[in-house]
C-alpha cells in the first residue's frame, strides 16, 4: 500500500502556506450549529435553534475581526559582565501587530543546562493586547562559562475565542556570554626574560628603574640624582645607587584542548579539565595585563586558535571572549606532526601550559618546546580523582595503571627540565616561576 | 501499563493550578449537561455511567473529537427526552443546557491550547470566561425571549417566525463556513 505524504512536496508557484488556521473548536461550532439548525428545521423545534444560539453568536463575536499579521517573537538577555553564579535576566517578548487581541499566547523556550532560569522547562500562557507586546520574565543564575543558549523559543498564539489558532513561531537561540570566575592567583617572581622597553617587572639588567641593584662607585654618564649621599660621605668618594631597568614581557598561555576529562558541575560543582583551564588561564592573564604585560593564549588542538598579544584592559576584555568559545577540539594526527610551529613561539615569551597532560601528544609538545629553548612552565589542570571511563571489573586495575603511566610522563618531563605544577589558585606558580627564572638567568650553552 | 502510570505521575506532579481548574469546569459543565438532557430514568440506570464518561471525556482530552461527540451526546439526549418521553420543553432545562454546553466548547476550546503544565497569567482565563458569559447572557436573553413567544403566539404565526429565525440562522451557518475557507 502506497501511503500519502504528510507534507506534500513543494511546487514552483505554490501558495503560501497560511498563518492562522482555524482550530477543532471552530469546526465544532459550525457543526453543532449547523446541525441544531436542520433539527429545528425539521422538527419544528424552537429550542434546537436556541440551542445552538450561543455557538453561533460566540462564531459570531469571535470571527468579526480576524488576524492577518505573523506574531513577533524576540528573545533578550543581560549584556552587562556576566560572570559564572552570577544573576541572569532573560526575556521573552511576543509583539502583536495586528489589531486584534490574542487571547492565548502560550510561549516555550529551552535553555542551556548552564542557566538556571526560573520556570524555564515550563511553557508560558499570556495575553498580549491589539498592537502591543508582552513579555515572559526568566531570571536565574549562570553556572558555568560559556556562551550558554538562551532558546530557541516558540509561540503558538490562539485568537477569536481559540477558533483560530497561528501555525508556531520559532526564533533561534540567543547566546549569553557568560565569563569564567577568576581564581584569585598572584605570582611575585621575576618574569624569565624582560622584552620590551617598560613595563613593570625588574629585568636582570642595570638600568632606570625603581628596583635596588645594589651600590656603586661613581662613573662618567651616571646622573647626579642617582649619587647615595650617605654611602658616599662615608666612604669619602661618590658612589651611585644603581637600579634594575623596568621591562614588560610576553606571556603565552598554551590551552590543551586535546580533550575534556572530569564532569562540570558548574561554578558550585566539580571542575573538568577545561574549567580549570578557562579559570586558571583568565585569572593568570587578568594578573599579568594588570602588571603591564603582553598576553597571547594559544589553543593546543585542530583548530590551534590564537590571541595575538597585546596589553592592557581591552586586551583582558579580549581574552575573556576569547575563552567562551574553548571546547574540546580533538585531532586526529600523530604525534610526529604538531599542531604549530615552535617558531610562532616568541623566544622571549614565558609559556604557560595547561594541559591535564594525559594525551601523549601535550607532552611532546612540552619537551619541543622546552628543548628549543622557551621558558616553560607546566600548569597540571587534572582534577582529582580523575579516572578514565569504564565500569568494569578491571576497572580500578586500569586507573591505577593509567594513573602510573602518567606519573611516569611528569617524571619524564621534570627530567627534561619542564617544571610541573597543579593549579591551586594564589600563589601556586611563585616556586616554578622562581625556577624558570633562575634556569632563565644561567648562561646558555 | 508500567509506563502509563509513570506518565500519569509525572503529568500529576508537574500539572499547574489554572489549566486544572481548566479541565475541572469542563467536567463539570459536561456532567451538567447531559443529566439535564437525558431522562432521568435512562440517566439514573445503567447508562448512566457511560453518559458521565462521555461528559468526562473532553476533560481528560481536549485536543481530540471527544468535545464534538460529548455535544452530540448532549442533543441526543434532549432529543429522547422531548421526542421519545414526551417531556416538556421547561425554560430552565433549555437555559442550562445551552449555557453548559457552550461553557464546555469554549472551554474545551481553551484547554486545547493551554498545556496542563504552563504558566497561566489570570488575565488568560478571566477574559475567556468574561467573553464566554458574555455570549452566555445574550443567548439567556434571547433564549427568555423566543420561549416566551413560542408560549405567547404558539399556532401559525409562530410558525412563520420560526421559519424566518431558522432562515436567519441557515444565513449565519453559511457566513461562518466562508469564515472557515478565508482563515
Amino acid at each position: 500500500m502506497r501511503l500519502r505524504n504528510a507534507v506534500p512536496p513543494g511546487e514552483a508557484g505554490e501558495r503560501p502556506e497560511k498563518t492562522w488556521v482555524p482550530t477543532r473548536a471552530l469546526g465544532r461550532s459550525v457543526l453543532l450549529t449547523g446541525l441544531l439548525l436542520v433539527l429545528g428545521v425539521a422538527l419544528g423545534r424552537v429550542d434546537l435553534v436556541l440551542l445552538a444560539a450561543p455557538f453561533a453568536i460566540g462564531a459570531a463575536i469571535g470571527l468579526r475581526r480576524m488576524p492577518t499579521s505573523v506574531p513577533e517573537l524576540t528573545i533578550d538577555a543581560d549584556e552587562e559582565h556576566l560572570v559564572e553564579g552570577g544573576h541572569v535576566q532573560a526575556n521573552v517578548t511576543v509583539s502583536n501587530p495586528d489589531i486584534i487581541p490574542y487571547d492565548l499566547v502560550v510561549v516555550r523556550t529551552r535553555t542551556s543546562r548552564w542557566l538556571k532560569l526560573e520556570h524555564a522547562d515550563r511553557p508560558f500562557a499570556i495575553t498580549v493586547p491589539s498592537d502591543g507586546w508582552a513579555a515572559v520574565d526568566l531570571p536565574g543564575d549562570a553556572l558555568r562559562w560559556g556562551r550558554q543558549e538562551v532558546g530557541p523559543a516558540a509561540a503558538r498564539v490562539a485568537a477569536c475565542g481559540g477558533l483560530l489558532a497561528c501555525r508556531p513561531v520559532v526564533m533561534p537561540p540567543r547566546a549569553v556570554r557568560v565569563y569564567p570566575v577568576t581564581e584569585p592567583f598572584n605570582a611575585i617572581e621575576a618574569m624569565p626574560a624582560a622584552a620590551g622597553l617598560v613595563g613593570n617587572h625588574r629585568s636582570r639588567r642595570m638600568g632606570e628603574g625603581g628596583e635596588l641593584a645594589g651600590v656603586r662607585p661613581f662613573a662618567p654618564g651616571d646622573r647626579l640624582r642617582r649619587i647615595d649621599w650617605r654611602v658616599s660621605l662615608r666612604t669619602r668618594d661618590l658612589h651611585v645607587a644603581s637600579t634594575l631597568s623596568d621591562r614588560d614581557a610576553e606571556v603565552l598561555l598554551l590551552l590543551d584542548v586535546l580533550g575534556e576529562v572530569g564532569l562540570s558541575g558548574g561554578v558550585a560543582g566539580s571542575a573538568s579539565v577545561l574549567d580549570t583551564t578557562v579559570r586558571a588561564a583568565a585569572a593568570i592573564a587578568e594578573h599579568y595585563l594588570q602588571r603591564g604585560d603582553r598576553v597571547s593564549l594559544l589553543e593546543h588542538g585542530a583548530t590551534a586558535r590564537r590571541l595575538r598579544p597585546a596589553t592592557g584592559r581591552r586586551q583582558y576584555l579580549r581574552v575573556l571572549e576569547w575563552l567562551l568559545d574553548v571546547r574540546p577540539d580533538p585531532v586526529e594526527w600523530d604525534t610526529d606532526e604538531s599542531v604549530f610551529g615552535v617558531h610562532h613561539v616568541s623566544s622571549d615569551a614565558l609559556v604557560m601550559v595547561l594541559s591535564p597532560l594525559i594525551d601523549p601528544r601535550a607532552a611532546d609538545m612540552l619537551a619541543h618546546l622546552t628543548q628549543s629553548g622557551r621558558y616553560v612552565v607546566a600548569v597540571d589542570t587534572l582534577p582529582e580523582g580523575a579516572a578514565p571511563a569504564g565500569t568494569g571489573p578491571l576497572s580500578p586495575l586500569a586507573t591505577r595503571l593509567w594513573r602510573l603511566e602518567r606519573e611516569n610522563v611528569l617524571g619524564r618531563l621534570r627530567e627534561h627540565g619542564v617544571p610541573v605544577v597543579a593549579w591551586a589558585g594564589a600563589g601556586s606558580l611563585d616556586l616554578v616561576l622562581r625556577d624558570v627564572a633562575r634556569m632563565a638567568a644561567a648562561p646558555r650553552g | 501499563m508500567i509506563k502509563f502510570v509513570s506518565r500519569s505521575k509525572q503529568v500529576v506532579a508537574r500539572a499547574t493550578v489554572l489549566p486544572f481548574l481548566v479541565r475541572i469546569g469542563i467536567a463539570v459543565s459536561g456532567l451538567v449537561a447531559v443529566y439535564v438532557a437525558w431522562p432521568l430514568d435512562i440517566a439514573s440506570g445503567p447508562y448512566g455511567a457511560l453518559l458521565g464518561l462521555s461528559a468526562l471525556y473532553p476533560a481528560v482530552a481536549p485536543r481530540g473529537r471527544a468535545a464534538t461527540l460529548a455535544a452530540l451526546v448532549v442533543v441526543a439526549g434532549w432529543l429522547v427526552d422531548t421526542v421519545g418521553f414526551d417531556a416538556r420543553v421547561a425554560l430552565w432545562r433549555v437555559l442550562t443546557i445551552a449555557t453548559t454546553l457552550y461553557l464546555g466548547h469554549t472551554l474545551t476550546a481553551l484547554a486545547a491550547v493551554l498545556p496542563y503544565d504552563a504558566v497561566v497569567n489570570l488575565d488568560v482565563v478571566g477574559t475567556w470566561l468574561a467573553r464566554a458569559l458574555v455570549v452566555v447572557l445574550i443567548s439567556a436573553v434571547l433564549t427568555v425571549v423566543a420561549l416566551g413567544l413560542a408560549t405567547d403566539l404558539a399556532g401559525d404565526a409562530f410558525l412563520i417566525a420560526t421559519l424566518a429565525g431558522l432562515a436567519g440562522a441557515v444565513g449565519a451557518t453559511l457566513l461562518l463556513a466562508r469564515l472557515i475557507r478565508r482563515a
